[in-house]
């Protein structure tokens, strides 16, 4: 006896009545004038949580009640199945609910952490070198029309440092397609930076940053790095998987824009970021070991390229217009700036660049 | 929640919905469901919205009677396979060139209106209620009748903006032109806004069915109209007190405090003031949004009834994103059910007679594929 309510599944007409059955899986209802029907031929959805139950009956119509254990006690007895219920049974076993969140967690964690990075660095490699070529096409040009204008480097300049450039790429495998590239920063300020299809740009700032040629050399060794693992190919594949992750993991693709997802996706995506920055040091150390060339100038250029981001440095471009002045202000504002990069802040974990002061001791340290 | 026989005389009765959730339960579904999902790298997501779909369907009650979602998830998958695969295509092609990635861009806009009728019938269609399932007809036409205005303005701004680009530096009179141009562009899509938002919402309704029935909504364009005035007037007087409680207040502090802390300063002062402001804008549009659709839906002689309330809405969004980003997630379930048992406590039907003169028609089979494409790109398809 299971009481319920009956629907003909002609009309929305709901009649409360009672479903009997007999020893031979014969089904009645009481107060309906309906035949009996066999259980065989009806179909009962499984048990999901304390949800009513659904009999669907040949003929359309449909019986719906909250008493799940008679429905499953009907089951167990004329239709008995290894699969009946066995996702009610993961769902309601205490053990099995803490199973699955052991699985979300360490499963989660190791995707986030190795997952996702190992799978986008085996793609971007298994990619022909060619298939970044075409990556990020216009973007220099988007970048021209905005913020750059031409480089105020003069022309032996520029040719001294393509030498040197291209002096550095004889030891490196595969680097045909690397390309140098000098622009006026503007509100870029001083910064390098290496797209995909092999192109690093420099800006004068950083150029005239820098005391010597091998301080630059150091850098674009970082970008060359950059460029070597095809780090930009790897990014927009993380972002990717990450974008997938979540929206497999939440079931709901608004999540993954959402407010609540955008804290941790950021701490994810600067985590990776951080890595690659890392990545693109090791390469430029490398080298610089390699073939003796003093890791100490990618610390010098480091320290000045941090103290121009800071307050007294514009100070000093605004103030002094000789050069010889504006040296020594620099010289100070480096030296201000030092003291004051110390330990981990809370704002390293959002950074896209790893702690300045851990860069900067990598290399010093390495002798 | 038990089933109480509903009264049968001919007289107008307000029947409650009633949502019988738990978030330990619902915890529990859920976490099995990610956990599965993440072991058959991501196939068993289209069962575990199904399941999902299933519970909370299945704990909504109107007069003793509950729903029920019937998609089943092969049809889920195949419709996830290939929106995997447009996504696929949309992220490999920005990889490739900005115009590509235009283009698919384009290709999708262009057939979001279709996407948005077959998401509605396959959720339509998949729900039922006293064995009667829920309809849409897919008037494709009609689909696109409503979506082309807006997008012919959105269009226009686009191309007036990217030529204002390439010749900004060349010809002054001629970007005074294009600039007025973009004003009035912006203008007439802003204004616009509001009689799209009642074009699309009186479309969804009034191709919605009940078994044979047809839904109307009551609701009027000028109720769109004064929702937004309300909302964009209102929200502009706050912002414009958070200006001058700024401006008051970073002076005072400024003079008591070191200058270089004031860097950290400001931005904290305009959170703690702006956030509050943010989040009754969009609690303000999500309530006023659901009463004017789900508060004037008829079917038949029964009139739908909705009355949320911002202050509420408010409570529960707050709550809701502390919850979860101080959790990593792991309070969501909890969130996603109060919500739903809110929604239910303050949404009825006002009954005219009884719920069962509704007759039944022959159900038609369905993709999956607006649904899960339509999702995939993010569109808020509810009903």
């Amino acid at each position: 006896m299971i009481s319920g309510f009956y629907f003909d599944g002609k009309t929305s007409d709901k009649k409360r009545c009672t479903l009997q059955y007999d020893e031979q899986g014969y089904i009645r209802f009481t107060d309906i004038d309906v035949a009996r029907v066999h259980i065989d031929s009806i179909q009962i959805s499984s048990r999901l949580a304390n949800t009513p139950r659904y009999l669907n009956f040949p003929d359309g119509s449909l019986f719906e009640t909250t008493d799940n254990d008679a429905v499953d006690k009907l089951v167990a007895i004329f239709k008995p199945s290894f699969l009946n219920g066995v996702l009610h049974g993961l769902e309601s076993a205490k053990i099995w609910v803490i199973t699955s969140v052991s699985v979300v967690i360490l499963f989660g964690w190791l995707l986030i952490q190795y997952g996702i990075p190992h799978f986008s660095k085996e793609v971007a490699n298994m990619l022909p070198t060619e298939a970044s070529q075409y990556m990020g096409q216009g973007v220099l040009e988007i970048m021209d029309e905005n913020w750059f204008k031409e480089t105020k480097l003069s022309i032996n300049k520029q040719d001294e440092l393509r030498l040197l450039f291209s002096q550095l790429l004889d030891n490196i495998e595969d680097s045909n397609h690397y390309k140098l590239e000098f622009r006026f920063g503007g509100p870029i300020q001083a910064n390098a930076f290496a797209l995909p299809n092999g192109t690093i740009v420099f800006t004068d700032e950083l150029i005239n940053l820098a005391e010597n040629n091998l301080e630059i050399a150091s850098i674009m060794l970082h970008e060359a790095g950059h460029v070597k693992h095809h780090h930009s190919l790897r990014s927009t594949i993380q972002q990717f998987s990450l974008a997938m992750f979540v929206m497999v993991v939440s079931g709901d693709v608004s999540t993954s824009s959402s407010i609540v997802s955008a804290i941790p996706l950021m701490l994810v995506e600067s985590g990776y970021s951080q890595k690659m920055e890392s990545e693109a040091d090791s390469f430029s150390l490398d080298y610089m070991l390699k073939h003796n060339i003093n890791p100490i100038h990618f610390v010098a250029i480091m320290e000045k390229l941090e103290a121009s981001y800071s307050d007294s440095y514009d100070d000093c471009m605004e103030d002094s217009k000789e050069d010889l002045k504006q040296n020594d202000c620099l010289k100070e504002a480096v030296e201000k700036k030092k003291k004051s990069i110390d330990g981990k802040n809370l704002t390293d974990y959002f950074s896209t660049h790893p702690n300045m002061q851990k860069r900067i001791d990598k290399f010093r340290k390495a002798k | 929640m038990g089933y109480d026989d509903s009264a049968i005389e001919k007289t107008n009765i307000t029947e409650n919905f009633d949502f019988t959730g738990k978030a330990s339960e619902y915890f529990s579904i859920w976490i099995v469901n990610v956990a599965l999902t993440i072991l058959t790298l991501g196939i068993y997501s289209a069962w575990a919205k199904v399941r999902t779909n299933q519970y909370f369907y299945s704990n909504t009650y109107l007069d003793g009677a509950s729903f029920r979602y019937t998609a089943r998830p092969i049809q889920i998958l195949k419709g996830r396979i290939i929106a995997f695969a447009i996504f696929m295509a949309y992220y490999a092609s920005s990889l490739v060139s900005v115009q590509m990635t235009m283009i698919i861009l384009g290709v999708i806009m262009l057939l979001v209106p279709a996407f948005v009728v077959m998401s509605m019938a396959f959720r339509l269609r998949n729900s039922v209620y006293r064995n009667v399932r829920f309809n849409f007809d897919k008037n494709f036409k009609q689909a696109y009748k409503v979506f082309i205005i807006p997008v012919i303005f959105i269009g226009a701004y686009l191309i007036v903006a990217a030529q204002m680009q390439s010749i900004a530096t060349e010809n002054p009179q001629e970007t005074l032109i294009l600039s007025i141009t973009v004003m009035i562009l912006l203008l007439s899509i802003f204004l616009m806004v509001p009689w799209w938002e009642y074009m699309i919402t009186l479309f969804k309704a009034e191709h919605s069915k009940f078994g044979g029935a047809n839904f109307s909504l009551t609701a009027t364009l000028k109720n769109y109209f004064g929702m937004y005035a309300k909302g964009y007037g209102l929200s502009m007087l706050m912002f414009a007190g958070l200006g001058i409680i700024v401006a008051v207040l970073i002076p005072m502090i400024s003079s008591s405090e070191a200058p270089d802390s004031m860097g950290v300063f400001i931005p904290v002062v305009i959170i703690v003031f702006a956030l509050p402001v943010y989040l009754w804008v969009f609690a303000y549009f999500q309530t006023k949004r659901t009463n004017l659709v789900y508060g004037n839906l008829v079917i038949q002689e029964h009139k739908v009834q909705a009355e949320l309330k911002v202050g509420a809405m408010m409570l529960l969004y707050l709550t809701n994103t502390l919850a979860i980003m101080f959790t990593l997630g792991l309070m969501m379930p909890w969130a996603k059910v109060r919500t739903a048992r809110y929604k239910a406590s303050v949404m009825s039907v006002l009954v005219a007679g009884d719920l069962g003169q509704f007759v039944s028609t022959q159900a038609e089979h369905q993709s999956a594929l607006g649904e899960e494409i339509g999702e995939m790109f993010d569109m808020d398809l509810g009903f």
